[in-house]
């Protein structure tokens, strides 16, 4: 099966659960011809037809995704730098982060380690002292 | 003449060391932020304003520092829309579509130039625009009501389907993904919340900068990493900087024009760089001959869209001066400052407060000067930024967008989502689907809806209102006409389509 | 194994972080992007407080947008719950939303406010052309044809710049408030923009926001929602002169989290009196717009509980709350 047709097929669904989602979009008791549920709707069913345009008539090429564990990796190393930035502070989060995407990008252990390390160190001075961003350097814990 | 000695007043309270200064250190700041992705204006302005307190700088200097900021960031968001593929700030969107294919292409320093003297070209036009029209261009906010904002957004995305795309249904798949996730919040119309599920942080509704750095930058990461390398935009080489006279001279017609349509839409409350620098493309992408090549690399739709959103920053200011009226995100912040620097922007600042309108007209031209020797022949300065190795300039970029969307919210959540963005974004791209509609959804979305229903208010349901004017009958018929004519032109045409990767 | 020159480079960094943030300061949080109001109070008033001595070290300012404050407000309910070092900017807008449940549920009684000192008073304005020459004709023309007269303000439907138009109206006796014709636009300029233009027949906003329309002669302002008319502007009637008993003004305050202590409390009320009593607060009023409004500590907190009630009361009436 082309991969447009998936798409297709899924963008015919999100569209409907839009709609649907719309359906419980509350209303006010005020002067408003037009109401908060019309625009969702008209954009929801345009998206469903051109979901099912894109279905009946896909494109030729098959996409094909690589390296799914890798990228799966990356998604978990960004998503905990961004749950652990603000209790860890800037400096630990962003060294490891940083160095291990670097890792991935070119699999060299020092090159990484030296990514990492340099843009948490530069970019806090930056974001810190040029900037004046109200970063905290280290785990909130171990400054009070 | 009278302008003039208003003018010459300006420069001589602008033209003192402490101020070329100040400017000169604006205009490079700005650039940086400019280039930076997740930081723009808006930020820069913002960061900056307690920054000018603690110099203990008076009302002009800070204003001329603030503003040289503003027009630097304008120039700099090009520099990673043509380099990297991933706008700098959300005004050089539509510089990623022609831009970063000539850079591909081989032409990165032929782009640099080009657009630094169409960002030159736009922001001086629009300085002038602002000396001689400003009071009268003051009163055309007050011709524009929710019937005509509605007819100029319509105009808008009736446009989009002659952009850059092989597939008209996906291109407006990705308009209507925008146009949803620009619903979710706070209703404007009724206070009441939509499609937030409960959730505190969607009440807000979803931050456009969330969403082009995830759908950018986050990107560009998962395909550097999914392709190791191959298809990621990353690693563009810079040729000998040289000025590309012939292309110069070929997109000079499309610069003045852009101008003109990026002014006038700055001008417009609410409307914006962004919108400036998108009718821009679409226009030139209508007018000129020959547009096989807009979308792969033709230099006029590098030239165009740079033009049309340096001009739309200056027209912005006109509203801002004249009437109080922020015309975009930035001009908000600088608005604050003027308060908080004891300046009412109003009707009456240029009489009350000559010194700092003139002081500040003054110091735009300088700054643009300033700014256009900075992006052309120093451009390389700034590149090498962005030219250092993959492996560090991409985690680099990835975690300065991090930081730069941690700063507005300070919550981990803006963070998650920008994850989901950069997630969707490499499918979307995997599949061909342009992303730059989606953000032009999110954009300026609500404020279509909100345009309707407040004609529909104000009307009482009444259809009608919405053609009641000269100019909304005029941009619904644009609109229109802008809609059909892709289409039969495409069909008598019947060019073989443009290639991209 | 980590080479040494990195150890070194880790380790200066770790001392430069340490030494940038021992200091140990008192924390403002602004609920906004900075340039906004709340940004505005954090920053003067934090500053006066320092600069007077009402407080020792300097006061860090820190910008926590999001769901108009709320992102803010569960932060302080949940997780700085005792924090002894931090106040909070507020104004009517969070009372506003505090009573329309639009912080997801939280209550106005999850914090302490703490007080107010300064006001944006509320107006009602029309353009210079417009036939409405007093309050009182205004709303007599809503209230013998609410589709006649739309009104326009820089705050979202159910917004305290909407409330107020509905206030007047009860007061004068019109009880069909749902038929108001209300637009909401982005800031009060471009309300008076819509105005002006002839898009909507009056505009409803705070008196700093038509400063400048006002002294160019574009517009008229018909009342003043205040208890006295506005120092500087006394030829603007009040809204109580022509018989519209309306006190609605835009307050500029602070609140801190509930758990402090007594001792605490007071140490910042006495701080936020001192500065709502300096010149220096006087000057930056001044050049803001704002009137004087002094309300702090008990006094505040049970006219904040008013407001909350009333707004509550008219919202549900609207249907903006169920």
């Amino acid at each position: 099966m082309k991969s447009d047709r998936i798409f297709g097929l899924i963008i015919v669904v999100v569209a409907l659960a839009y709609i649907a989602s719309a359906t419980q979009i509350q209303t006010s008791f005020l002067a408003d011809p037009v109401g908060p549920k019309t625009f969702p709707f008209l954009v929801g069913l345009v998206l469903a037809v051109c979901g099912l345009v894109v279905a009946l008539r896909p494109d030729e090429e098959q996409v094909r995704v690589r390296s799914i564990g890798k990228l799966a990796l990356a998604m978990v190393v960004l998503l905990g730098y961004a749950y652990t930035l603000r209790p860890l502070g800037f400096l630990i989060p962003t060294a490891v982060a940083s160095g291990i995407v670097s890792y991935q990008i070119s699999p060299r252990v020092t090159p990484a380690l030296l990514t990492g390390v340099g843009l948490s160190v530069g970019l806090f001075l930056l974001f810190k002292f040029v900037l004046g961003l109200g970063l905290f350097a280290l785990p909130r814990a171990l400054l009070s | 003449m009278e302008t003039l000695a208003l003018l010459a007043q300006g420069f001589a309270v602008a033209l003192t060391p402490k101020i070329l200064m100040l400017a000169v250190a604006g205009c490079i700041i700005g650039t940086v932020v400019g280039a930076l992705p997740g930081l723009g204006p808006t930020n820069g302005v913002a960061i900056l304003i307690p920054l000018s307190f603690s110099f203990g700088l008076n009302a002009t200097e800070a204003l001329i520092l603030m503003t040289s900021v503003y027009y630097g960031a304008m120039y700099g968001g090009r520099i990673s829309s043509i380099l990297l593929n991933i706008p700098g700030d959300e005004p050089a969107l539509m510089t990623t579509l022609d831009g970063y294919p000539m850079a591909k292409a081989g032409r990165a320093s032929d782009a640099l130039v080009l657009s630094g003297v169409a960002s030159f070209v736009g922001a001086l036009l629009a300085t002038i625009g602002l000396i001689i029209l400003a009071p009268v261009l003051a009163r055309i906010a007050f011709l524009f009501g929710p019937a005509e904002y509605f007819a100029l957004y319509l105009l808008a995305f009736a446009t989009l389907g002659g952009m850059a795309s092989n597939n008209q249904a996906k291109a407006a798949i990705a308009a209507c993904l925008g146009l949803g996730i620009a619903m979710i919040g706070l209703d404007n119309s009724t206070g009441l919340p939509r499609f937030t599920y409960g959730n505190l942080h969607l009440m807000d509704g979803i931050d456009f900068l969330v969403a082009i750095v995830g759908l950018f930058a986050v990107t560009e990461v998962f395909v550097f990493i999914e392709s190791h390398g191959r298809d990621s935009a990353i690693g563009v080489k810079l040729e000998k900087l040289r000025i590309p006279v012939r292309d110069i001279m070929r997109s000079a017609m499309t610069m003045l024009r852009s101008s003109v349509v990026g002014f006038i839409a700055g001008v417009l409350p609410g409307a914006g760089a962004s919108l400036g620098s998108f009718l821009a493309y679409v226009t030139e992408k209508g007018i000129v001959r020959d547009n096989s090549q807009f979308g792969s690399g033709d230099p006029r739709g590098v030239a165009a869209p740079e033009a049309g959103n340096n001009a739309a920053a200056g027209g912005a200011l006109v509203p801002m001066l004249t009437l109080g009226v922020p015309g975009s995100g930035t001009t908000a912040v600088l608005l604050a400052l003027l308060v908080t620097l004891n300046i009412t922007p109003g009707p009456l600042l240029f009489q009350e407060r000559p010194e700092v309108v003139w002081g500040l007209i003054a110091a735009l031209l300088i700054a643009n000067f300033v700014l256009l020797i900075l992006n052309v022949p120093m451009v390389k300065l700034f590149v090498l930024l962005l030219s250092v190795p993959p492996r560090v300039l991409l985690p680099g970029v990835t975690m300065i967008a991090f930081v730069g969307i941690f700063s507005l919210s300070g919550s981990s959540f803006d963070l998650v989502l920008m994850i989901a963005f950069g997630v969707l974004g490499f499918f979307l791209r995997k599949l061909d689907v342009p992303t730059v509609p989606i953000i032009l959804g999110i954009l300026l979305g609500g404020e279509m809806e909100d345009s309707l229903r407040r004609a529909m208010v104000i009307s009482s349901g009444d259809w009608r209102f919405l053609f009641s004017s000269g100019i909304s009958t005029g941009l619904w018929i644009a609109a229109v006409v802008g809609f059909i004519a892709p289409m039969f032109v495409r069909n008598l045409l019947k060019k073989p389509q443009a290639i991209t990767d | 194994m980590i080479p040494g020159i990195l150890r070194k480079v880790a380790l200066g960094a770790v001392v430069t972080a340490a030494l940038a943030s021992t200091a140990h300061a008192s924390e403002c949080i602004a609920p906004a992007n900075p340039g906004g109001g709340w940004d505005f109070t954090c920053r003067t008033i934090g500053k006066i407080m320092h600069d007077i001595g009402a407080v020792d070290d300097p006061i860090q300012v820190t910008n926590m947008a999001g769901a108009g404050g709320g992102v803010a407000y569960a932060h302080v309910v949940n997780e700085r719950g005792s924090d002894e070092d931090l106040i909070i900017a507020a104004s009517s807008a969070t009372a506003t939303r505090l009573a329309q449940n639009a912080y997801g549920g939280a209550t106005y009684d999850q914090v302490r406010f703490l007080g107010a000192i300064g006001a944006d008073p509320g107006v009602i304005v029309v353009g210079k052309d417009s036939p409405f020459q007093s309050l009182t004709e205004l709303m007599d023309a809503v209230k013998s044809d609410p589709q006649s007269v739309s009104f326009a303000g820089g705050s979202a439907v159910g917004g305290f710049d909407h409330l107020k138009v509905l206030m007047a109206l009860r007061r004068s006796g019109f009880e069909d408030i749902r038929a108001v014709k209300y637009i909401g636009l982005d800031g009060g300029a471009d309300a008076i923009t819509q105005t002006i233009g002839g898009f909507t027949q009056a505009m409803t906003g705070d008196i700093s926001e038509v400063i400048g329309f006002l002294k160019a002669g574009d517009i008229r302002v018909l009342a003043s929602f205040t208890d006295e008319r506005i120092p500087g502007f006394e030829d603007i009637p009040t809204a109580k002169e022509q018989g519209v008993d309306v006190v609605a003004v835009n307050w500029r305050g602070l609140y801190v989290p509930k758990d402090i202590s007594e001792d605490a409390y007071r140490r910042w009320s006495d701080a936020l009196a001192q500065v709502g009593d300096s010149p220096e607060w006087a000057a930056a009023m001044e050049a803001n717009g704002l009137a004087p409004f002094n309300r702090v500590g008990d006094d505040f907190q049970s006219y904040v509980s008013d407001v909350i009630l009333e707004v509550e009361a008219l919202s549900r009436e609207i249907g903006v709350i169920q």
